[in-house]
């Protein structure tokens, strides 16, 4: 009790003020930093060439920024669609599984019709693929609505079935006849590949659909009707009932929403950089996206500048592994330590500390 | 929208105007060491396929000092991640690529078509080019010789595989071993638990608990990364042996052996011609012969009389007088695989899609 007693509250303040919003992702940035140059000394690694290699090199020629921009694409598309759901306290857990099953349906075209041509086919893959994503969101929508089963769970356990369904397609009907048992479709045609942006890289036209998208989401939750009410059922949602907004029109809206974008970015996945339905499509984008929604505030324009952030994380560790001879847990201290960091700059933006004595000088004057 | 894009792009165009500046730093000299580079998915540990790969390095590195340098890479997903490292290994230097994981396959044959300079090695793939060979261990020379061993010792009759993923290099290893107990105990059943995954301990540890329930008293541990299965057949007391590299120290009574590689001799030869310019890309399917394959650790129990069987036929696997994939062999649906008499080619195991008889869980379909 009197050990609890002397440590310091967290109080919300009032209001939090602008500088300190602003400076408070710089200096996470910092503080990580630091910090993790002290761990790269004690591991008898070069500081400096590991700050050049996760920090700098991502920016220092086209070919890194590319892949940057490659890796921010279906960040963006995925943790726009949940901020819009999350903002409505629709818990979308599950994009992982939509992400999946858009890359499942945009998959159909080029597995079922591998001679197809035209400049139509990759447009269709995209639009298959984030209605598949939308349907298989849809599944916990139907079921949060009709029986109020948490969506958290059951979107998040739709991700597990996702998967399987996956590895079952590979495995069986989708397997690649010419491909030695190996669980991957056949290469995908060349109409079938989301056309590149700029030649010599691997960056396509999805990021500019995904910014797009991203000025979509803003005019939505900013400047709409609907998206007023889904802001409104979030922050109160007896109030929203009052005012005869439907809950279940708001819960199906998000989960639709939040599908629809997982499955884009699947289908520009596996049209992008896979060009061939594997079952590396998922590497965790999914739930990735949930950190970048929330780095970036839940606003559109936060999220585009949170999702180039985290994809500048991921690559410039991966850089730091090929140059400067980082173990991959160090990579990840880098990243963890960036995240807590930043949440933690977070709360105190949002919260102030209160020493006991001064609680108690308080509590004495009614 | 297009504000922000010309934006990005203005200040990406600024960075590359640096980089030039900085080029002078990435410019090498032509005493430059060769740079090697091996990329794998799973952590390099103490045992299993990426430490067996990255051991095979380490002759490499005594025999030429600083004249190599040598990178490591563990921890690498298959898909687009891998691809852009591989890439940047081969944009900082490196020259020599070995590409530890068949889902690797596309993003190296990409590299090796686009810069002949560099030699890449790619494991359990079946895509073949002038500067790109895939390997593979014959494994089934080791696994036949550990089924004669496992039926020799078996009371249930019933021996259980806890596998990766259904390819060829997997599927004949299952099959040898399989045909290698028969010799012994012509009923034996031998029962797979596909895992799809090169590395998931806690699934590969529930499917072999799942076969030893089902009575399988030895379990061949195919491809896995870790003692999972080893240290849990300890644990239940049933016998157990894995590929690659020995895992005895974490099953000291029942591990029956270890199917071992050395892929030293073959990065030697490989990094050796080229430097001398003379390497040319083509299937490296390695085993005993090649000193790639060796079973060790043999363990005690292991009745004499079986163990001086399993020496003769070593030997003749050895001197290439005995394949375990040598016809009558029926397949598991009864329909004849191979032809009395009849040896199969290498080509031909190296894209083996069936079982032979005697394996009781069918292929995933």
């Amino acid at each position: 009790m009197s050990l609890f007693a002397s440590l310091p509250h967290l109080v919300r303040r009032q209001r939090a003020s602008l500088a300190a919003t602003l400076i408070a992702p710089p200096a996470a940035l910092a503080v990580a930093i630091v910090l993790n140059l002290i761990l790269y000394m004690i591991m008898g690694r070069d500081p400096l060439a590991v700050l050049h290699a996760m920090v700098l090199e991502p920016f220092l020629s086209w070919a890194s920024f590319s892949e940057v921009l490659l890796k921010t694409g279906p960040l963006l598309l995925i943790a726009q669609g949940l901020a819009i759901g999350f903002r409505a306290k629709v818990f979308n857990i599950g994009a992982e599984g939509q992400f999946i099953l858009g890359a499942i349906f945009a998959s159909a075209i080029p597995v079922w019709f591998p001679q197809a041509t035209g400049g139509w086919i990759w447009p269709v893959m995209l639009l298959l693929g984030a209605i598949g994503g939308a349907l298989w969101a849809s599944i916990t929508a139907f079921w949060r609505v009709r029986l109020n089963a948490n969506e958290i769970l059951v979107s998040l356990m739709l991700s597990l079935v996702a998967a399987q369904f996956l590895y079952y397609l590979l495995l069986g009907p989708w397997k690649d006849p010419a491909g030695f048992n190996f669980p991957q479709s056949v290469m995908f045609q060349y109409d079938a590949m989301v056309p590149t942006l700029i030649a010599g890289t691997r960056l396509n036209v999805s990021i500019l659909i995904a910014l797009a998208l991203s000025i979509v989401a803003w005019v939505f939750m900013e400047k709409s009707f609907m998206g007023y009410k889904l802001q409104v059922g979030g922050l109160a949602p007896r109030a929203a009932g009052y005012a005869g907004f439907k809950e279940s029109r708001a819960i199906w809206l998000s989960l639709l929403i939040g599908g629809f974008a997982a499955g884009l970015a699947g289908a520009a996945e596996v049209a992008g950089p896979l060009g061939q339905l594997q079952r590396s499509i998922s590497t965790g984008y999914g739930y990735a996206a949930i950190i970048v929604a929330y780095l970036g505030a839940l606003h559109p324009i936060g999220i585009i500048i949170s999702s180039v952030v985290m994809a500048v994380i991921y690559i410039g560790g991966d850089n730091a592994m090929v140059s400067a001879n980082l173990p991959i847990a160090a990579v990840r201290v880098f990243q963890g330590s960036l995240l807590l960091a930043y949440l933690i700059a977070v709360a105190f933006v949002r919260y102030r500390l209160e020493w006991p004595a001064q609680t108690s000088a308080k509590g004495s004057t009614p | 929208m297009t504000n922000i894009t010309r934006r990005t792009l203005m200040k990406a165009a600024a960075a590359t105007g640096l980089a030039g500046a900085l080029g002078s730093r990435m410019a090498f000299a032509a005493d430059e060491p060769l740079g090697i580079a091996l990329v794998i998915p799973s952590p390099i540990g103490d045992v299993g396929w990426g430490h067996a790969l990255a051991a095979g390095l380490e002759p490499i590195k005594a025999a030429y000092g600083d004249k190599v340098k040598v990178t490591i890479l563990e921890n690498i997903p298959e898909g687009p991640d891998a691809d852009r490292i591989m890439n940047k290994t081969v944009a900082d230097g490196n020259k020599f690529l070995i590409a530890g994981s068949f889902g690797y396959q596309n993003g190296a044959l990409q590299i090796a078509r686009r810069d002949p300079s560099v030699t890449v090695l790619h494991a359990s793939g079946f895509q073949v080019a002038p500067n790109f060979s895939p390997f593979a261990a014959k494994y089934f020379q080791g696994t036949y010789l550990l089924g004669m061993a496992a039926a020799a010792l078996s009371k249930t009759g019933k021996l259980g595989s806890v596998s990766a993923f259904a390819i060829p290099e997997l599927i004949t290893s299952i099959n040898a071993f399989t045909l290698g107990a028969q010799t012994v105990n012509p009923n034996i059943e031998v029962s797979v638990v596909w895992v799809n995954s090169w590395f998931d301990p806690a699934t590969e540890q529930e499917a072999a608990k799942a076969l030893i329930a089902q009575n399988c008293d030895v379990i061949f541990s195919n491809a896995q990364d870790t003692p999972s299965v080893i240290s849990a057949c300890e644990e239940a007391g049933v016998y157990s042996f894995n590929l690659n590299s020995s895992m005895k120290k974490y099953a000291e009574k029942t591990y029956l052996g270890c199917v071992a590689t050395d892929w030293s001799p073959f990065f030697k030869a490989s990094v050796e011609d080229h430097l001398a310019g003379t390497f040319k890309g083509a299937n490296a399917f390695l085993g005993v012969a090649d000193k790639v394959v060796e079973v060790t650790d043999w363990n005690p129990a292991i009745p004499a009389e079986t163990m001086t069987k399993i020496k003769e036929l070593e030997a003749k696997i050895a001197d290439g007088s005995f394949s375990p994939f040598t016809g009558p062999l029926t397949k598991a649906d009864g329909s004849e695989g191979v032809a009395a008499g009849v040896t199969m080619a290498d080509a031909e195991i190296v894209a083996m899609d069936w079982h032979v008889k005697g394996v009781a869980t069918p292929l995933p379909k």
